[in-house]
């Protein structure tokens, strides 16, 4: 089983934003304030026991964004904990984007997905718009190894002893464990997969309509916002790191 | 089948099960091939079970359990796709609600399974059901596989999640509580019908010619 030094773990967001280029052609503008918290404290940190950032912006000229986090925290030059949330603005159904990538010497542990924001088993038309998008890159990445192992497949299984998580996921998340480095070099490409994806979604996406239907959306939403920023096991680790101060600030910029 | 092998006994494995419901039966179809039954039991709209071969060598079973929509009880769904040297199936209680913000139904049930979904995670062949739209209504413990019959006992281990599930399903029903409010109850019957619909089209696309519309029917 391959172990990964510190030094030689994947450079998360220098590698979205440079080698994937996610964000080429978006006027990405810094996100000051979200939900009344001013966020810049999480731009640049630097503590004992944990250097990074957490980023959020929003797109120039866009109602459609609440907002897009990128960021890193390097947790004792022993592992990363990256992030990437891409979050409509309450006018839209759009999925949130929502990837959490921790790496540490002996394993990736990955959650990517477009969680869904409306009960797709009522709403099939949302899955097909929003999700089934997903299918084909679903289908070739659910074979990285981690995912699959001798012949089975066990995606949705990371999150196993989170029940409250595991109702977030859309039917197309990836998420396991990945060992060996060339595989979590794989597990990059599925995140700037979906990635695109949602940005295609969003030039697409229309302000919902149906005040019904929006209500129903914003609840969702809410409720899924509130059960990662109050549950999260991350959250307990940058508690431990920030205090209970800033614990909401930055558990509100990465879910 | 060719090897002189027999199918998994899914009716009667089935059927053993069902009997603690007290089921009345409503109907009963037996032909060459094919076992089709349907019942109605306390608090369930509808149980219904059936079997078929299909003359390109396949199994076909089928199992729906769908409650009154008064009730707050999730649906219970066993598919079975026998071939000689592999079975395909699902297994699952799937919410009759939104699970992600009723918790307490998640609890109820699905924290409950919880154990036998890790459990049976060791079965060859585990992975997500393959058509999007029906595993876009599974639970967050429902057991799928592709299992290669590399060897007799492989039918009855991949039976044993079906039963196993079945069980459980059984015990939810005697205690199932009724919806709690207009607003619930209006919730519940619009996903039973979402959910009805949604595997009633996936029986459709995938049996189109092997499994006749009638049938299909006294399933959803």
């Amino acid at each position: 089983m391959a172990r990964v030094d510190y030094k030689d773990m994947i450079n998360y967001a220098d590698d979205l934003l440079n080698k994937y280029k996610i964000f080429e052609g978006l006027d990405l503008v810094p996100l000051e304030t979200y939900e009344g918290m001013d966020t810049r404290s999480a731009w640049d940190f630097k503590t004992p026991m944990a250097t990074g950032y957490y980023k959020p912006y929003l797109i120039k000229g866009s109602t459609a964004i609440e907002k897009i986090t990128i960021g890193e925290l390097h947790y004792m030059r022993r592992a990363k904990y990256c992030a990437l949330n891409m979050t409509a603005s309450d006018d839209y159904d759009l999925p949130i984007y929502a990837c959490e990538f921790d790496e540490s010497a002996p394993r990736l542990g990955i959650t990517i997905d477009l969680m869904p924001i409306a009960d797709i088993a009522v709403h099939p038309e949302y899955r097909e718009k929003y999700l089934d998008p997903l299918a084909a890159d679903w289908r070739k990445y659910r074979t990285i190894p981690g995912f699959t192992e001798e012949g089975r497949c066990l995606l949705q299984r990371r999150y196993a002893p989170w029940n409250w998580a595991r109702e977030s996921l859309s039917p197309y998340s990836l998420d396991g464990r990945v060992v060996e480095p060339e595989d979590r070099y794989k597990v990059m490409d599925a995140i700037a997969a979906y990635a695109r994806i949602w940005f295609d979604l969003l030039k697409k996406a229309e302000p919902m309509k149906d005040p019904q239907y929006k209500q129903e959306v914003l609840t969702r939403k809410k409720f899924l916002q509130k059960i990662y920023r109050d549950r999260d096991p991350g959250g307990e680790v940058i508690k431990k790191i920030f205090g209970d101060d800033k614990h909401h600030l930055f558990v509100s910029l990465i879910f | 089948m060719a090897d002189g092998s027999k199918w998994a006994p899914y009716i009667d494995k089935m059927q053993e099960q069902l009997s603690r419901l007290a089921p009345v039966e409503i109907l009963q179809n037996l032909t060459a091939g094919k076992t089709l039954k349907a019942y109605a039991a306390d608090k369930l709209a509808k149980i219904a079970i059936g079997d078929c071969t299909t003359g390109d060598g396949r199994h076909i079973g089928m199992c729906t359990i769908v409650p009154l929509e008064q009730y707050w009880l999730p649906l219970f769904f066993s598919f079975w796709e026998e071939r000689e040297k592999e079975i395909t199936f699902l297994v699952d209680i799937i919410p009759t609600v939104d699970s992600l913000v009723d918790e307490p139904y998640r609890i109820r049930y699905f924290d409950s399974i919880q154990p036998m979904w890790v459990k049976f995670a060791s079965l060859p062949g585990i992975t997500p059901f393959e058509d999007d739209a029906v595993r876009a209504l599974c639970s967050i413990v429902y057991t799928a596989a592709v299992v290669p019959v590399d060897r007799e006992g492989m039918r009855l281990a991949a039976l044993a999640p079906h039963t196993e599930y079945l069980k459980s399903y059984i015990d939810f029903v005697k205690d199932a509580p009724l919806a709690d409010g207009e607003a619930k109850l209006k919730e519940i019957k619009r996903k039973i019908e979402a959910l009805k619909t949604a595997l009633r089209s996936y029986v459709q696309r995938q049996y189109a010619g092997a499994i006749h519309e009638d049938m299909i029917k006294v399933f959803f």
